[in-house]
């Protein structure tokens, strides 16, 4: 009997990558000062802010003897400029505008560019698409107050997987326990994953596998393809306690860089509702237990592909309809 | 001495002339072996059933939470009467309701047993003749707490039900609660109709439960034993009747309620009324251990039997039941896929006599 990897699904993530928005840093992390470094996948993302704020993002190469542009700096005009032959880019468009010892020449031919991303910032996150066609997503919400970045040795496959089946493993929620049992288990819903697990609060309780009743469940709604994901916990009475935002994102060499943001609700009846709120209340954990993962069985997940897979071809299929119907038009 | 072997079935020899096994036949669906090795209990979801969702007591003006298949079912009364909804009260901004309610989101739901059963399916179809038969439970409910309890498994429902059908499986994992395998000589009888399953053993000078000598006064070294398991197999309920001498008549309500297709959830009713000693108390709440051991074989089960497997499961002659359950489900989940929900047998026939209980204990 052979034995199977998920390379096959690792690198059909990779590609996707290409495709969709992933948010490969929190606004905080990208300054006019630095340079700041990420992978999608394997390829290597250099962000920073130009004069205006916004936020740009170009392949981490340069196109002239690809050395990392985030080894260079930021010119005071916004633009990124490399370390190692000066060459300085636009990050809008990733035109060459400058090089130096050939200030006198204004304008470059178009193919005299770095890879530029298409950028998007909101909610806190800053995503970054490399599909020219990439439609704008809509922008999130408020920017929530918590907030984090931690490089996880774990395949952004296993990562996600891992979340279905025992979130313990990836991220604490101050005074919650997460059981075993589902209020629903992972089903798509308005194109995304969507599941809800049952959940005790720390303190003396009946065992879970007893348990008739349970105060509070997570509720977790995921993107099909980046994994992105909104957390949302809730009492049996459906007050919001807390809201999260999980941002894994597959880095170089298997691993996942995971930003995430969250809030505690206002409305907390409680006494562990409320002490919840004191002290840290979230986070996602900066390395995975080996050897509970290795045992963990998989059960949400094991539909996980085959949801993703339904859901991206559909919208695959409702994108060439509607191309079709553009051209007949 | 194993008796005829007309089913089409792989088998182990585990040939024992203390083993008598007797199989009805005639009402199996005609493709019983591919059914029996096509077993995919993660794929089953069989609609047009009532479901015991909660004790009757579980449910107030508060809501509570349950679910079928992920769906969810909040309950609670209005005026006394069970209510149930796939919305919390509270709950806004779902657009529209699903198939299995009727415009307000609102679930058929029935009280009956000490339950409160919410149906599952096409809500035109919903009828009380459609509820299970379970004769040792008083119509109205009221048996003491003591008696009710919920037990919880990380598997998929109809392992469970496997898993309780299987009649050997328990001389092994819980040997130290209701005996172990030791006894004299066995008769099993498996039998169905289009909507249960049902299994009788005998058991010839069987090594006494521990937890009826250490509870249920009981001093002798064997009894007789009957034990029957009856499974409804779209309510996803059993009977477990066991009927002890010298002893105690032991008749166990245990449903197997699909939260999603991998979570179970087990509002049970032991109804130990006729029961002596401390035993009437202890034995409702051997469900934890029990349910804990079973736990710990169908937990890890249950991922294996998400996908189809190229991989034949073995079986032995003592598998006859489980082996029944499976064709059984699996033809029920074909008729439906083909658009058949008819009940064409009746479950909420009085099953008294099928199961041989002793009336006279329970009189409702």
């Amino acid at each position: 009997m052979a034995f199977e990897t998920d390379v096959s699904e690792l690198a059909k993530v990779v590609k996707a990558a290409e495709q969709h928005w992933w948010a490969a840093a929190r606004s905080e992390e990208v300054t006019n000062d630095k340079p700041f470094n990420v992978n999608i996948g394997d390829m290597p993302v250099v962000l920073w802010r130009d004069n205006d704020g916004m936020a740009r993002a170009m392949e981490d190469r340069c196109p002239h003897r690809r050395a990392p542009l985030s080894l260079g700096c930021i010119r005071s005009e916004g633009w990124i400029q490399c370390g190692y032959h000066g060459w300085s880019f636009d990050g809008e468009d990733g035109r060459l505008k400058e090089i130096p010892n050939m200030k006198d020449k204004q304008k470059y031919p178009p193919v005299y560019r770095g890879n530029a991303f298409k950028v998007e910032e909101s909610g806190g996150f800053i995503r970054i698409c490399n599909s020219k066609n990439a439609v704008i997503p809509a922008p999130m919400g408020e920017t929530m107050p918590m907030a984090g970045s931690v490089d996880v040795a774990l395949d952004h496959v296993h990562f996600v997987n891992a979340l279905f089946d025992d979130p313990s493993l990836i991220f604490h929620i101050k005074g919650v326990y997460f059981t075993p049992y589902l209020m629903s288990e992972l089903i798509e819903e308005n194109g995304r994953l969507t599941m809800e697990r049952s959940c005790q609060w720390k303190t003396p309780h009946w065992p879970a596998p007893f348990s008739p009743e349970f105060p509070i469940t997570l509720r977790i709604t995921t993107d099909p393809v980046t994994g992105e994901c909104d957390i949302l916990l809730r009492d049996d009475d459906f007050n919001e306690l807390l809201y999260a935002t999980l941002a894994p994102v597959p880095a170089a060499r298997g691993v996942t860089q995971v930003r995430w943001r969250a809030k505690i609700g206002a409305n907390r009846p409680g006494i562990m509702a409320k002490l919840m709120g004191i002290g840290k209340s979230f986070a996602v954990l900066p390395h995975i237990d080996g050897a509970a993962l290795r045992v963990l069985k998989p059960t949400a997940s094991i539909h996980a592909e085959e949801l993703r897979a339904n859901i991206v071809a559909r919208e695959q299929a409702e994108a060439i309809s509607d191309g079709s119907e553009k051209v007949a038009a | 001495m194993l008796e005829e072997s007309s089913s089409p079935v792989e088998t182990s020899d585990v040939a024992d002339d203390s083993v008598k096994i007797t199989r009805h036949t005639e009402n199996r669906p005609a493709n019983f072996a591919k059914l029996i090795n096509n077993w995919v209990p993660h794929d089953l979801v069989l609609k047009d059933a009532w479901f015991p969702l909660a004790h009757s007591f579980a449910v107030s003006k508060k809501p509570v939470r349950r679910a079928v298949y992920s769906n969810s079912y909040f309950l609670w009364r209005e005026n006394g009467v069970a209510v149930g909804s796939e919305f919390h009260p509270k709950e806004t901004g779902k657009a529209s309701v699903s198939e299995f309610t009727d415009a307000k989101g609102r679930y058929p739901v029935m009280e009956h047993y000490g339950y409160v059963w919410g149906w599952f399916g096409n809500p035109a179809n919903a009828d009380a003749r459609h509820l299970p038969s379970l004769p040792f439970l008083p119509p109205e409910g009221n048996l003491p707490k003591y008696m009710l309890g919920t037990v919880r498994f990380d598997c998929a429902a109809p392992l469970s039900l496997e898993n309780l059908i299987d009649l050997t499986h328990a001389d092994f994992i819980h040997a130290d609660v209701v005996g172990d395998e030791k006894m004299d000589s066995e008769t099993v009888e498996v039998f169905n109709d289009s909507e249960t399953v049902t299994m009788v053993r005998s058991c010839t000078n069987k090594s006494v439960a521990p937890v009826m000598k250490m509870f249920g006064g009981i001093k002798d070294d064997v009894q007789q034993v009957r034990q029957v398991i009856r499974i409804y197999l779209r309510s996803h309920c059993a009977i477990a009747y066991g009927r002890f001498s010298p002893g105690d008549d032991v008749p166990l309500f245990h449903p197997c309620v699909p939260e999603t297709r991998d979570r179970t959830r087990l509002d049970y009713a032991m109804n130990t009324s006729n029961a002596h000693n401390l035993f009437r108390y202890v034995m409702p709440k051997a469900s934890y251990k029990v349910s804990r051991q079973d736990s710990s074989m169908t937990s890890p089960q249950s991922p294996r039997y998400m996908q189809p497997e190229k991989r034949k499961d073995l079986h032995s002659p003592l598998d006859e039941a489980g082996q029944v359950y499976r064709a059984l489900m699996q033809d029920l989940a074909n008729r439906q896929a083909q658009g058949d929900y008819e009940y064409r047998d009746n479950v909420s026939e009085d099953c008294s006599d099928i199961i041989g209980l002793r009336k006279e204990l329970f009189q409702y």
